[in-house]
Parts: C-alpha cells; sequence; structure tokens
C-alpha cells in the first residue's frame, strides 16, 4: 500500500549539500579486476608465451 | 513560465554536458561537475517517495554510483543526461522497495493537491480533499506516478516521457486516463459516503 505524506518538512539545499560526497561515490565504484593467476604471471605463464612468440617466429 | 521552459532553465542544454561526460568516460574523477550539478534534483526525487531521509541519501549514492559505472554505454539520442540520471534513480528506487520491502511513498504538498482538486472542478472542501486523498493510493503504480510527477512535481509532459521512457504524447494521453481513473474512484468513493 502507498503511503501518502502531507506538506512534509524537507531538508534545506544546504543540508543536501553538506550531504555531498564525490570521494564515497568514486570509492563505491566496482574496482577493475586485476588477473591474479599463476598461471598469468608465472613461470608456466611466461613461458608459454615465450614458446608462442618463438613458435609464430619460425614458422 | 511553462513547465517546459522551467526543465531547460533547471539544467541548462544537453550540449554544455557532452565535453564533461565524454572526459568523465575516460576518467571517472572529472564527473565532479555532473555530480555537483544533479545531486540534489536527484536526492528530491528520491526522498519524494520513501519516507527516510538516511535512505533517501543511500539511494541518491547508489544512483550515482550505478551512473558513473555505466557512463561509457552512456550516448546522447536527444535524451537529456538529468533523464538518463533519473531513470537510474527510478530502477534505483524500486529495487530497494524490493529488496527492503519497503513501503513506497508519495509527498504531496497541499497546494499541489488544489491543482489536481481545479482538474476536477472541485471546490476545496476538507470532505472532498480527504475524499481524493484516500482514493490516491487506490491507483496503479504506474498511473499514480504520472498523477506524481505531472501535479506534484510539475514535470513537462516531455520530461516526464524521458524519465518514464515514452512519447512526450504517450505521456499526456496516460497521464490524462490515470486522472479519469482517479475520477471515477472519487465519485464511486464520493457516492458511498
Amino acid at each position: 500500500m502507498t503511503k501518502l505524506l502531507i506538506d512534509r518538512q524537507f531538508p534545506s539545499s544546504d543540508s543536501i549539500a553538506s550531504r555531498r560526497n564525490f570521494n564515497a561515490i568514486l570509492d563505491g565504484l566496482p574496482k577493475k579486476k586485476t588477473i591474479n593467476s599463476p598461471w598469468f604471471y608465472g613461470a608456466i605463464g611466461f613461458s608459454t608465451v615465450f614458446l608462442l612468440i618463438l613458435l609464430n617466429f619460425f614458422m | 513560465m511553462s513547465a517546459s521552459l522551467l526543465y531547460f532553465d533547471r539544467f541548462g542544454k544537453p550540449e554544455d554536458e557532452f565535453a564533461i561526460i565524454e572526459r568523465a568516460k575516460r576518467n571517472p574523477e572529472h564527473f565532479a561537475p555532473l555530480y555537483k550539478k544533479y545531486h540534489e534534483a536527484i536526492f528530491r526525487y528520491v526522498i519524494k517517495r520513501v519516507d527516510e531521509e538516511e535512505s533517501a541519501y543511500d539511494i541518491t549514492s547508489c544512483v550515482f554510483i550505478k551512473a558513473l559505472t555505466n557512463l561509457p554505454k552512456y550516448e546522447y539520442r536527444g535524451i537529456p543526461f538529468s533523464s538518463w540520471l533519473f531513470r537510474i534513480a527510478k530502477s534505483e528506487l524500486y529495487q530497494s522497495f524490493r529488496d527492503k520491502k519497503a513501503q513506497r511513498t508519495v509527498s504531496i504538498d497541499s497546494m499541489q493537491l488544489g491543482k489536481v482538486m481545479e482538474e476536477f472542478q472541485l471546490d476545496e472542501s476538507e470532505h472532498k480533499r480527504e475524499v481524493l486523498l484516500k482514493v490516491l493510493p487506490l491507483l496503479k503504480e504506474k498511473q499514480l506516478q504520472l498523477i506524481e510527477m505531472r501535479f506534484f512535481e510539475k514535470r513537462s509532459f516531455r520530461e516526464m516521457g524521458e524519465i518514464l521512457e515514452l512519447t512526450e504524447n504517450n505521456a499526456k494521453v496516460k497521464t490524462f486516463r490515470a486522472l479519469t481513473k482517479l475520477k471515477e474512484l472519487y465519485s464511486k468513493y464520493n457516492n458511498q459516503k
């Protein structure tokens, strides 16, 4: 059921402005995903990339 | 001054915002001027529909976080940026009603209620006001939304259409139908008394 509120008092413009916090908005943004997998950065990952480059070079 | 003139006075011309939006798409920190410009308007839109001030501040923050997250997808296609923000606010509000099982609130100013009574060609007697207030919540959500935006928030049909994703003409027609429904409910309730 909808609630009706008559002649309600709303906060003033100054009071609303005092609650503005752009840094909180920036902090609330989803963080960009970083790749943490050892397969990407580890020895296996590097050697796979190296092998692919090598294969590409000789073929 | 007409409602549509007020609309553009309030938010300026959409072209003025393009450069800021393009910069903010690359770096969210550039969004600050738009946040400052629209924060109060979005907050007032939200607080009229929820009864707790703190919830209204939280929902407003969610609106701007969502807007910034989705900003790379925003393209100007004739819909002002302000209306895009109000659309996000509308969806965040309904999400909040669902999540918190909260009650939908309609905030009415006595003066604005007088405008609805004028539309009904009713004189402002206490009894008639009471009947009108009793039947308003009986409208369907979409109808109530139209009455609320047109009479209690004084929005133009153009702005209403942009926020509700309707054409200007469709917003006009649907508002007329909502008023007709309200009149029907009013007569029914008034005759029962």
